[in-house]
Formats: structure tokens, C-alpha cells, sequence
């Protein structure tokens, strides 16, 4: 029952192996299909300029050096998590990285902390970048002011939560399958609609920008004359920036905490499904992620130049300075003259004076957040089935219903804190850097799997051995302890900036936001509780559950 | 009362044989059940030429000598592959005449199962354990013969077998595949085949269902999604349910006390089915893990407890 002949290595045309007809073999995806998912990962528009827009904290920061630099490093990131995916394809994942390198427990903890109850606050985040990036600017823009305001008050974004949280819920329902078939749609015409950003930045001037800036503050937010220059000033009380050319390398290191809000993410998702066949195959998960970081990266160097060249860098940081920091109630703080967030695809919109296509713009931009934020559970629901079926959480949080096949268990398991958090978060806003912390969480846990990675060749040395990647060495040390170690010190870098930051620059400082302190020990100590008690319970029912990863001798 | 260590799709990794049968020992399980899928899926050629050999192993090629070959060949074997040493006559006749390459395969297959019954044998003998095997459906149908032979593996596939008070039926047949192995039939004749056993089934509330193919739309038979021409879609991320319809109904019509599955390797789970626990231990033969299901069950409550492990 042979049926063919395959893997001809490079140096010799002869086959490599053959294969016979069985279940389960299938030809690698495209390179594309995989590159897609990862490019929306590192999403350019949602996280990306979200996240640039805190970028004026560090005044004298480079951000295309930063940018630059980030993008190297994760690079790193992306070889360490194409490596493991490669040592154990199957099992793919950090909860089964951590727990097979690490151990079942700190595993679990690792694992149940970041990709579970961290995506709580992923939900308000997501709902916020929602109400700045498309319920505000297109209300303002078709003139329904009274909306727009409702969604920047306290019951608007509790409700743009749950706007995020029923959409999520419908893709959970749906199946990624169906997702994913939307997902190519929204990227498609979001990249036509990042198009029209391009080229409407590119062959404008900087006065053309302030004067559709001036016209459409006035027109739409009925603001002074020379908003623009009245933005500047506005942000001026709290913020005093360098040139964009200015270059010092200290400042540069400090933008990298905020770049890992969107570029830290490539790796979202590495597991590898279907059986491949051979090396060459694997390799595709690391070019999906290479190309999916590099090309987010060129792009964003494209819109930040044409920001520079077009708005003007000092007009863009005040926007987001001004922007902020009256929001925060930063002392001295002024109102800026359009009162929402500086999202740079309106105002590039605004260079053509017609409502009408600003707001469809906005409408296609807006795809950029309906083809990413649908995966927001994703993997939060693979985790806790993985930790249902390893007897950790009871076996209802891996139910399924039989006819639609939605995963209700994990659903409510993620929904309901989920709607707790997102109150929080609308109605408290003491726990502002509870939110600002859920990027280092979730930094925290690949930290976990890197250490996984930097000890794979002693710790599980059998697998390691056998993997494609066992012949890569550097002076005879693993080339994924190499990248691990460098990895880790990036991570490591940020972590310690988040956490102990002397200025509170991200808003995460351990000693000026207790609040965040509180919220993070106490997942973790959750997170420990469940699996004593569980281990507990399990052991009165028989089971041990410890000896789910312990490996059976062979001999 | 049984103390049942299930694990499947092995697909010819004999360190997870190995480890199946020491399963036994490792976790004080008196029944051990193989759900089927042994044989490999791929010969990898160990090229004799010049006094040296060439190999590759999910990469480039490389070149060893004959001290080393028998390492090169455990590597091979750890990933499910069967080593075969030939000449660079013999690798251009297999890769030109399909008819030969299919009886290459029978041969290193059927060996290879013989050779995993004799260890079962030397692992097994005098301790009790009752060892079950079904093969699936990417086993060639002489696969039943070698196991028929052996010595201390019951071959469980198409009856009714008793396990100290409980019974079992076992097929390794499947709904079927895009790529038409051997024991696939339409969902009707798979049917018909099920309840064959099931209607000899004196007491379902006493019944182990060992049934290679995954019931439809349960959880435990989500497949990545792939297209005519067997590439994974949407970058692979996309599951979709590939399971029986047939083995489904069987278990929402007889609501046996346990059902045991595999062929879907990466829809790992246990599921409640109406009454029914039904598990799929998934499979990571290609690292050397065996991923099983220890199952005690218990003459009052049916199933006292159940674990799945990444051994």
C-alpha cells in the first residue's frame, strides 16, 4: 500500500523516505495561511497604534530605533518558540511546554495565570481600543456626538465590553474554521484600507495636514481655529519632547516595554497541528512568525515616518500626551482641542473633506479589530481544556454542546470574571494599572516556557536528542539555550521595567500601584489553590496527579 | 476490580510500545488495551554505499558508519518510521515500482508487529496482565494473523471479550478517510458491524466500547481541516469533526458504561455522553510519549476513577 516517495534532501536526488497510505498524513499549509494568523497577532492598527500612543512617556526615545531594535530581539523569540515547536509538535503550547520541561504544577500556575485570567483584562483592553478606534471617531464623524459620548462615559464602555465579549463568544460558537475564512476577508480589505492611509499621508504635505486637521476639528468637534497648534499647546503644560531625529540609546531601551503591548505577540498560537513530514515542513512555523513580526515591522516604520513627515512628530506626541494625560488627571494637564484619542487613520481621513469617506475608512480600518479580537479566548480555551482533562479543574470545564459544539464550560469560565473585570474597569478607575500589568503577565509566562527552552537538552534530553534541531550547536551549547538565554534577558529587561520602573513610566510600578500587586499575587495565589485543592480532591478519588507527566520507563 | 491502561495509535513507535507494555508495572494496571493503529506509517531507507551508510531523518542527509547504524536505526524507530537497510539498487527499484514498495511495507510491518508481540511476551509473561490489541484502520488486515500467533496479546478486534465481570467489543474499523486505508467503510456498514457486538452485550452499564473512530461532533474527533489535495488549511488552525456518526449513535443507543477511542491524534479528551465516558487519549508517537488512560473501574459505581496521562 505504498504510496509515495518524498523528503529528497537537497544534496542528493533520492528519496528520503517513503510513505504508505495512512491516516493523519497531510501536505503543510501555505506559508501564508500561517503567516496571516501571526500578522494579525502583531496587529499593526489595534494593538500597534494603541500602544505607540503611550510612546511620548519616553520623550527622548527613538521609536523606529526601538521599533528596530524590538523587532531583532523578538526575533529571538520567535527561533526559541520555532524550536520547541519542532522538539514537540505535538503537544504544542506553553501549558505543555512548561508543564513536560518544568513540571505539571508550575505548569499549571504559569500557564492558567497568563492565558486564563489575564485574558479578564484583554477583554476591557479590547474593549477600549473598540470605543477610541470605531464607535467614537465614527460617531463623531456622522455627526451622532450624543453616541459618541455615551461610549467614552462609564455605562458606554462597560457596554462596548460586552459589545467585545457576546462577539468573542459568537466566534467561540462559530469555530475557527468560519473565523478563519472571515479573518482573510477582514485582512484583505484591511490592507486596502491601510493602503488608502499610506497614500493619503504620503502625497500630503504637513501644511495640507494641519489645515484638514483645522477644518475637520472645527467641523466635527467644533474646536477653535488651529486646533493643531492648539493641540500642541494643550499638551504642553505636561510634556516637552525631542526631535524625531534626537538619538540616545538609553531612552530607546525604556520604548520597549510599550512596543511589547503589539509586537511581542508572533508566537500567539505556535502549536503545530496534522502530521508533517519532515524538517523542511516545520520550518514553516518559524517563517510564518518571522515574516509575520518583520513585515508588522516595516509597515509600522512606513506609518511612523509618514506620521513624522505628514502630522509632524511633535503635533503626534502632544496629541497622545495631551490625550493622556488629561485623561489620567496628570497635574497641569489641559484639555486638547479635539477630545479623543489622536487615532491616526481619522486624522489621516481627514485629509479628504468629505464625512462620507472618513467614515468609511474608518468602517474598513475598523476590520483590523473585528478580523483579531475574535481569537481573544482562544487560547484561554485550549488551557482550560487541557487542565480539565488532566483532572486539574473539574471535567464539566471541557464541556461541549453536541450540536453546535460550543465549549460552554470554558466559555463561562472565561465570560463571567471576564463581565466582573470589565466593571471594574468601567466603574473603578483606581485599578487603571491592574490593566497596564496584562501585558507583562503574559510576558511572564513566556518567560516560563523560555527557561523551558533553555533547559530542554538536560532536562528532557531524550526528546531533545531525537528532535531536528539537536544538531544546531554554537561551541558545542544548543542553539536554543543560545536564543533562549537572549530571550530571557529581553524579557527579563522589561519585566524588571514594569515592576520596578523608579518613574512608574508604564503605569505598573510595584511601588506606586498596589492595586496591581494585589490583583496579580492574588491570581497566582488562585492559581496554587486550585491545584492543591485539586490535587487533594484527586488523590481521595485515586488519582494522583502528579504522575500525569511522569514519564514511563522504556526498558 | 480492573485496573484498565488504554492507549492507541501508536503507529509504530516502539518506544511506546515499550513503554505500553510497562505501563502495566508503572501504574498497577492489570488490563492493558492497545486501541489500534500499530504499524508505522514510513520506511526510511538506511543507503549502503562505499563502505558507508545514508540516512535522513527530518532534515539533510547524512552519513555514518556501520558501527553506528543500529543507533541510526533506534533513532528511526523512536519516531514510528521503519529503518530498512538496502542498496542504492534496491532504494531506485522501490521509489520506481510501487507494487514492490507495497510489499516492502507488508514485510517490515508485519515484522515489526512480530517482533512488538515477542516483546510483549518477555514483558508479560507470568504477571497476569491481560494485554488486548484491535488493530485500526491504517493496519493491513495480515496484521491479525501475527497478533492471532502471539503468544500472550489477545486479539480483540470484532468480539465480545470479558474483563472480571465487564464486557468489551472492540472494532478498529472507521468512517471513511481521505486517504483510503484499509479498514474504512460507509457509515451504514460501520453500523451494522457495531451492533453486531453491542446486541451480545448482556449488561451496557457494564460495557467497555473500544472503538477505534471517534463519535461524530463529541470533542474527541476534531481533525485539522484539509482540502482535496490533503493540505491543512487556514495556516492549520482550523479543526473540524471528522468523527462516526455510527459509533456516535451506538453510544447514545446502548449508553455503554465507558467508551475507548483514538485515530484522531490530536482531539485528546474525555467527554460525557449521555451516561457514557468516552475518551480519546490522543497520541504523541512521533516524540516517544505514550498519552493514555488509566481507568479503575469498580463493581458498584462502574468507573471509580479515570486519569489521562502523558507517559
Amino acid at each position: 500500500m505504498a504510496e509515495g516517495t518524498m523528503g529528497t534532501p537537497a544534496s542528493a536526488a533520492r528519496p528520503a523516505l517513503f510513505l504508505r497510505n495512512a491516516t493523519g498524513l497531510v501536505k503543510a499549509w501555505s506559508t501564508f495561511d500561517a503567516f496571516v494568523y501571526s500578522f494579525w497577532s502583531v496587529n499593526l492598527i489595534t494593538l500597534g497604534l494603541y500602544g505607540m500612543s503611550f510612546a511620548y512617556t519616553v520623550p527622548d526615545g527613538q521609536l523606529l530605533a526601538a521599533i528596530l531594535i524590538f523587532g531583532v530581539l523578538t526575533t529571538f523569540l520567535v527561533i526559541t518558540y520555532a524550536m520547541l515547536v519542532s522538539v514537540m509538535p505535538r503537544t504544542g503550547g506553553d501549558y505543555a511546554w512548561q508543564s513536560r520541561v518544568l513540571g505539571g504544577g508550575l505548569g499549571f500556575v504559569l500557564s492558567i495565570t497568563g492565558w486564563w485570567f489575564t485574558l479578564f483584562l484583554w477583554a476591557p483592553i479590547y474593549a477600549n481600543i473598540l470605543v477610541v478606534q470605531f464607535f467614537s471617531p465614527l460617531a463623531y464623524t456622522l455627526g451622532w456626538s450624543s453616541v459618541a459620548t455615551f461610549f467614552t462615559s462609564q455605562n458606554g464602555i462597560f457596554v462596548s465590553c460586552l459589545i467585545v465579549l457576546a462577539f468573542v463568544a459568537v466566534v467561540v460558537t462559530l469555530g475557527m474554521e468560519t473565523y478563519a475564512r472571515i479573518q482573510k476577508v477582514c485582512f484583505w480589505i484591511g490592507l486596502v484600507g491601510l493602503g488608502v492611509v499610506i497614500v493619503l499621508l504620503l502625497f500630503a504635505s504637513q501644511s495640507d495636514f494641519q489645515s484638514a486637521f483645522n477644518r475637520e476639528a472645527t467641523s466635527i468637534f467644533g474646536a477653535p481655529a488651529n486646533a493643531y497648534q492648539g493641540t500642541i499647546d494643550a499638551a504642553s503644560k505636561t510634556y516637552s519632547g525631542q526631535g524625531f531625529g534626537y538619538f540616545a540609546f538609553g531612552p530607546i531601551l525604556l520604548l520597549l516595554p510599550w512596543l511589547a503591548f503589539y509586537l511581542l505577540w508572533p508566537n500567539w498560537g505556535a502549536t503545530l497541528y496534522g502530521e508533517v513530514r519532515g524538517a523542511k515542513d516545520i520550518r514553516k512555523p518559524f517563517w510564518s512568525m518571522f515574516w509575520g513580526l518583520w513585515v508588522t515591522v516595516a509597515l509600522v516604520a512606513v506609518v511612523v515616518l509618514l506620521i513624522v513627515k505628514t502630522m509632524g512628530w511633535n503635533f503626534y506626541q502632544s496629541a497622545n500626551a495631551a490625550y493622556w494625560n488629561n485623561l489620567f488627571a496628570v497635574s497641569g494637564a489641559a484639555a486638547p482641542p479635539v477630545p479623543i484619542w489622536p487615532y491616526p487613520v481619522m486624522f489621516a481621513a481627514w485629509l479628504v473633506p468629505s464625512h462620507l469617506f472618513q467614515a468609511v475608512l474608518i468602517i474598513v480600518m475598523g476590520l483590523w479589530f473585528f478580523g483579531w479580537a475574535g481569537t481573544l479566548f482562544l487560547s484561554s480555551t485550549r488551557v482550560i481544556f487541557a487542565a480539565a482533562f488532566d483532572r486539574v479543574l473539574p471535567a464539566w470545564a471541557a464541556s461541549i454542546s453536541s450540536k453546535r459544539r460550543v465549549p460552554y464550560g470554558s466559555l463561562v469560565l472565561m465570560i463571567v470574571p471576564s463581565l466582573v473585570i470589565s466593571a471594574i474597569y468601567a466603574y473603578k478607575p483606581t485599578f487603571t494599572s491592574v490593566f497596564l500589568d496584562a501585558t507583562a503577565v503574559l510576558a511572564l509566562t513566556f518567560f516560563a516556557t523560555v527557561v523551558a527552552a533553555i533547559i530542554l537538552p538536560w532536562r528532557r534530553k531524550d526528546l531533545y536528542d531525537a528532535s531536528p534541531i539537536a544538531r544546531y550547536n554554537v561551541g558545542g551549547v544548543p542553539l536554543i539555550t543560545i536564543v533562549g538565554v537572549i530571550t530571557g534577558l529581553f524579557l527579563l529587561f522589561m519585566l524588571y521595567e514594569w515592576s520596578f520602573n523608579n518613574s512608574n513610566l508604564y503605569g505598573t510600578s510595584f511601588q506606586s500601584t498596589p492595586n496591581s500587586v494585589y490583583y496579580f499575587v492574588a491570581t497566582y495565589v488562585v492559581a496554587v489553590a486550585i491545584y492543591v485543592t485539586a490535587r487533594i480532591v484527586r488523590s481521595r478519588q485515586g488519582i494522583d496527579l502528579r504522575r500525569i507527566h511522569h514519564e514511563i520507563p522504556v526498558e | 476490580m480492573p485496573k484498565i491502561f488504554f492507549a492507541t495509535d501508536l503507529h509504530g513507535s516502539e518506544v511506546c510500545w515499550k513503554k505500553f507494555l510497562n505501563a502495566a508495572r508503572f501504574y498497577g494496571a492489570d488490563v492493558l488495551i492497545c486501541g489500534g493503529d500499530m504499524t508505522g506509517k514510513a520506511i526510511v531507507p538506511i543507503v549502503s554505499e562505499n563502505g558507508h551508510f545514508t540516512y535522513a531523518l527530518g532534515g539533510e542527509q547524512q552519513t555514518v558508519t556501520a558501527d553506528h547504524v543500529a543507533e541510526v536505526e533506534a533513532n528511526v524507530r523512536r519516531k514510528g518510521y521503519y529503518p530498512l537497510q538496502m542498496s542504492v539498487e534496491r532504494l531506485h527499484e522501490l521509489d520506481q515500482d510501487p507494487a514492490k514498495r507495497a510489499a516492502c511495507f507488508q514485510e517490515v510491518m508485519l515484522e515489526g508487529v512480530d517482533r512488538w508481540m515477542t516483546l510483549a511476551a518477555d514483558k508479560l509473561r507470568g504477571t497476569g496482565v491481560r494485554c488486548f490489541v484491535s488493530p485500526g484502520n491504517d493496519d493491513e488486515m495480515q496484521v491479525d494473523d501475527v497478533i492471532r500467533r502471539a503468544e500472550l496479546v489477545e486479539l480483540a478486534e470484532g468480539r465480545l471479550v470479558e474483563i472480571e465481570g465487564f464486557s468489551m467489543i472492540s472494532t478498529g474499523w472507521s468512517n471513511p478517510t481521505p486517504w483510503n486505508t484499509h479498514r474504512e467503510e460507509s457509515e451504514e456498514k460501520l453500523a451494522v458491524r457495531i451492533d453486531a457486538m453491542a446486541s451480545q452485550v448482556p449488561d451496557p452499564s457494564r460495557a467497555i466500547f473500544n472503538l477505534h473512530c471517534p463519535p461524530f461532533k463529541s470533542g474527541l474527533d476534531e481533525a485539522p481541516a484539509i482540502d482535496a489535495d490533503l493540505r491543512l488549511l487556514h495556516g492549520g488552525r482550523a479543526l473540524r469533526p471528522v468523527g462516526s456518526t455510527a459509533v456516535r449513535e451506538a453510544i447514545e443507543r446502548r449508553q455503554p458504561l465507558i467508551s475507548l477511542h483514538g485515530h484522531i491524534h490530536e482531539s485528546k479528551g474525555a467527554v460525557k455522553i449521555g451516561k457514557t465516558l468516552s475518551i480519546n487519549p490522543g497520541s504523541a508517537y512521533e516524540e516517544g510519549m505514550l498519552m493514555g488512560a488509566i481507568i479503575q473501574l469498580d463493581p458498584n459505581k462502574g468507573i471509580k476513577s479515570y486519569q489521562l496521562v502523558n507517559g
